[in-house]
């Protein structure tokens, strides 16, 4: 169906329109999508909505997309001026439909830094575009951008009520930021998981969602045990999605940093604790130290201690279950490694040197193979590897005669073992090494 | 009683021999119908796309069926007065573009079509304090960006080589690999951009190459194919990600080249010419360029030689007297 220029230009300027009126129409629009449809129906709109989706029927993109695309770059060369309204209702439509587009969302950024949008509206656009483009790097890239926004402007009212300058209404705007934080930290968690089902290991995904963490959710624990939780669920119903998987590792790292620290080392308040912008609203755990009176440094710290241990034990738990349950995936493989590997590191870093190698927390047994290690981890030697660390002592290869990895591999594809992993040999490194992950 | 591990299987009539002709004449025309949807749509990552068209075409030593002049002027009016320089014309800068722009300049010889000091200007008002490099002036700032600042050839006395050399260590995760930021997982893509970001910064003692070497030729599958992470699918790009990177630290003899070689012939579209991610999808110039280059690494002689850290070939680094270092 040929168009001349002026009927093109009628029509997308229709279509724009009418995806606008549909998010003034219904604000809880929670997927698109295109709509496959060849032809043009006399006189009806491309735009669909129906039950909370938005649907571009896929006859009008060819003609929709290039129009708004060549709009939006004649406005940045300054050589066709739009308004705010325009210029916010042409970058919406361009990014549902092409939200690798960079230069989009930097237009977008300009509209939020003089007020015209709000942080808000970003979010759920965004949040739109990933429900049909979970991996988009450019929406996550300026998800994070749009989230640094909103922390900033909360931590100004948040530095201003610590310095003691707040007055009744500023207390409570404080408290409202808080909970709007909270709110904002959840939804991110939301968005991340939809996205995390929409795509198998989608690294993009959980790596914002450790980002998030990060930046909004540092030292606080409580987010971080509920994650655990709450993703135990998930990990076992995807149980090839590596990326899922490293987040629990992250998890786990983020407690162990967190619950190490003895009060000794730490001030009873803890406020390397409390730094999260978002706030624990649970009581905090008793290992507060001697603040609360209740239990002295040595009982905290052994309390700390075994919360730690169960957290291992749970994870390797949960992790010999999949294994059983799912034979033969290179991912459960690869947890159990990195399982191992904090736990290994954990009982030389804070075991061993802060006691002396004397185990004073006695270990629940029902494992055996968390004593095995323990055992081998004191003796070796206390060398500390800082954050992420360099690998130099970490999963070590046997590094003394190293055969051709090549060799082993080739042959042992496909094989199967005549009984559970735990009846191989430990070859002589510091971790028990799996035996092949094809197995 | 094993589960299946996730892979593809290669068909018999599955391309075995390699079509340069067909690749050279597919990239030759790629593009030539500008107001294609299609092309609109990737628009925003031109200048990386021209990068990998003229990068393959002068591997197979097609070059000069390529538009120079065209080509050298569309980036001139790419650059921006901040000296940064974007994907296509009125888009907005961006280190990434910037740096294809640069690598396809030289392989036209023609660097002093830009303007070079405003260039490294530019990049070097994007390092951030801890090291690592924005991408723009929106500051979002991972090791990809960080690694190919770098490729600023011959100005990297500019910019605070210590302190993103730190970024890039503290990138490093405990199984050996490199994720995107402090935390994230391993990845090849991170993995092949920090190996070569080491080599160029003379720090590849700093990886632990048996360690890395084991993850990296864990990514061969049954097909011989290359995944980037476990239990993905293969990809014809990874290909060169993790074969590069096992070049650089000099362990390329962990894999089954043989096996490996047959998979990328099979990603070959026979009809169109190009490769595909994987036998039988669609094709594109990305996945052409990583299917010759990864090609070239194993060793074709009908293709030239490829460097494994700048994915260029050997030829014009020399040109411009730049080795970067391998591990052996």
């Amino acid at each position: 169906m040929a168009e001349s220029e002026e009927e093109v230009d009628v029509l997308v300027q229709r279509v724009v329109k009418d995806i606008t009126n549909a998010f003034k129409r219904n604000p809880n629009i929670d997927e698109i999508g295109v709509i496959p449809c060849p032809e043009a129906r006399y006189n009806r709109s491309p735009i669909v909505l129906v039950e909370n989706k938005l649907g571009v029927e896929s006859w009008c993109v060819k003609f929709l997309l290039p129009y708004v695309h060549n709009k939006l770059l004649l406005y940045r060369q300054r050589k066709h001026w739009l308004e705010r309204e325009a210029l916010a209702d042409i970058t919406c439509t361009l990014l549902l439909l092409n939200p690798d587009f960079t230069t989009a969302w930097n237009v977008r950024k300009e509209l939020l830094q003089c007020g015209v949008l709000n942080p808000e509206k970003d979010l759920y656009l965004g949040k739109l575009a990933l429900t049909k483009f979970p991996k988009s790097p450019e929406t996550w890239i300026h998800r994070r951008w749009v989230l640094q926004q909103i922390l900033r402007q909360c931590s100004a009212v948040g530095w201003k009520h610590q310095r003691g300058e707040a007055e009744q209404a500023d207390a409570e705007r404080s408290q409202q930021l808080s909970d709007h934080l909270a709110r904002t930290l959840h939804q991110e968690m939301k968005v991340c998981s939809d996205a995390a089902c929409r795509y198998p290991s989608n690294y993009n995904a959980w790596s914002h969602r450790i980002w998030v963490l990060q930046h909004m959710a540092k030292g606080n624990v409580k987010v971080f045990h509920d994650e655990l939780s709450s993703m135990r669920l998930w990990v076992s119903m995807h149980v090839s999605d590596h990326s899922g998987f490293h987040y629990r590792q992250f998890l786990l790292k983020e407690l162990i940093t967190e619950l190490s620290q003895t009060p000794a080392s730490t001030p009873p308040s803890s406020p390397q604790r409390r730094h999260s912008p978002v706030p624990d609203s649970t009581s905090p755990p008793p290992s507060q130290g001697p603040a609360n009176g209740e239990l002295s440094g040595a009982e905290a710290a052994a309390e700390e201690d075994r919360q730690l241990l169960q957290l291992f034990h749970q994870e390797v738990e949960l992790c010999s279950d999949l294994i059983q349950s799912f034979p033969g995936h290179e991912t459960l493989w690869s947890h159990r490694r990195h399982v191992f590997y904090l736990w290994h590191h954990w009982r030389r870093e804070h075991h061993c040197s802060s006691n002396g190698g004397n185990t004073s927390v006695r270990l629940n047994n029902s494992d055996p193979t968390l004593a095995e290690v323990s055992a081998q981890s004191c003796a070796s030697r206390g060398e500390s590897v800082n954050g992420q660390g360099h690998a130099s002592d970490a999963m070590e290869v046997d590094g003394a005669s190293l055969p051709d990895p090549r060799d082993s591999k080739r042959l042992k594809r496909g094989v199967l073992l005549p009984g559970p992993p735990s009846l191989l040999p430990a070859p002589p490194t510091l971790l028990p090494a799996p035996p092949h992950p094809a197995l | 009683m094993g589960t299946q591990v996730k892979d593809v299987i290669i068909k018999p009539d599955a391309p075995s021999t390699l079509l340069l002709d067909k690749h050279a004449d597919y990239i030759a025309a790629y593009g030539s119908k500008k107001d294609d949807y299609e092309y609109t749509l990737s628009e925003y990552l031109r200048m990386s796309g021209i990068y990998w068209g003229l990068t393959v075409m002068d591997l197979m030593g097609q070059l000069p069926r390529m538009n120079r002049q065209e080509i050298i002027d569309f980036i001139k009016a790419c650059q921006h007065e901040c000296g940064g320089i974007s994907a296509s014309i009125g888009h907005d800068p961006h280190l990434l573009y910037t740096l294809s722009a640069v690598q396809i300049l030289c392989l036209y010889d023609s660097v002093d079509a830009l303007d070079v000091d405003k260039v490294v200007e530019y990049i070097k008002g994007l390092q951030q304090e801890d090291g690592s490099f924005a991408g723009d002036k929106w500051g979002e700032q991972d090791l990809l960006r960080s690694v190919l600042s770098q490729e600023t050839f011959g100005k990297m006395d500019t910019i605070n080589v210590d302190k993103a050399v730190e970024f890039v260590l503290s990138c490093m995760n405990f199984d050996g690999g490199f994720g995107c930021r402090p935390g994230s997982e391993s990845h090849a893509g991170q993995i092949y951009c920090c190996s070569g970001f080491l080599s160029l910064t003379g720090q590849l003692h700093q990886v632990n190459a048996d360690l890395l070497g084991w993850w990296l030729c864990e990514r061969q599958l049954p097909s011989g194919g290359l995944n980037g992470r476990p239990e993905k699918l293969p990809d014809v790009c990874y290909s060169w990600w993790v074969l590069a990177s096992l070049k650089i630290i000099g362990r390329i003899h962990w894999i089954d080249k043989a096996k490996l070689r047959s998979f990328i012939l099979a990603c070959q579209d026979e009809e169109t010419g190009g490769f595909a991610d994987r036998p039988g999808d669609m094709v594109d110039p990305f996945h052409t360029l990583f299917g010759v280059a990864g090609l070239s690494l194993l060793g074709d002689e009908q293709i030239k030689p490829v460097n494994p850290v700048l994915c260029m070939p050997e030829d014009v680094l020399q040109r411009i007297n730049l080795q970067p270092d391998l591990l052996s």
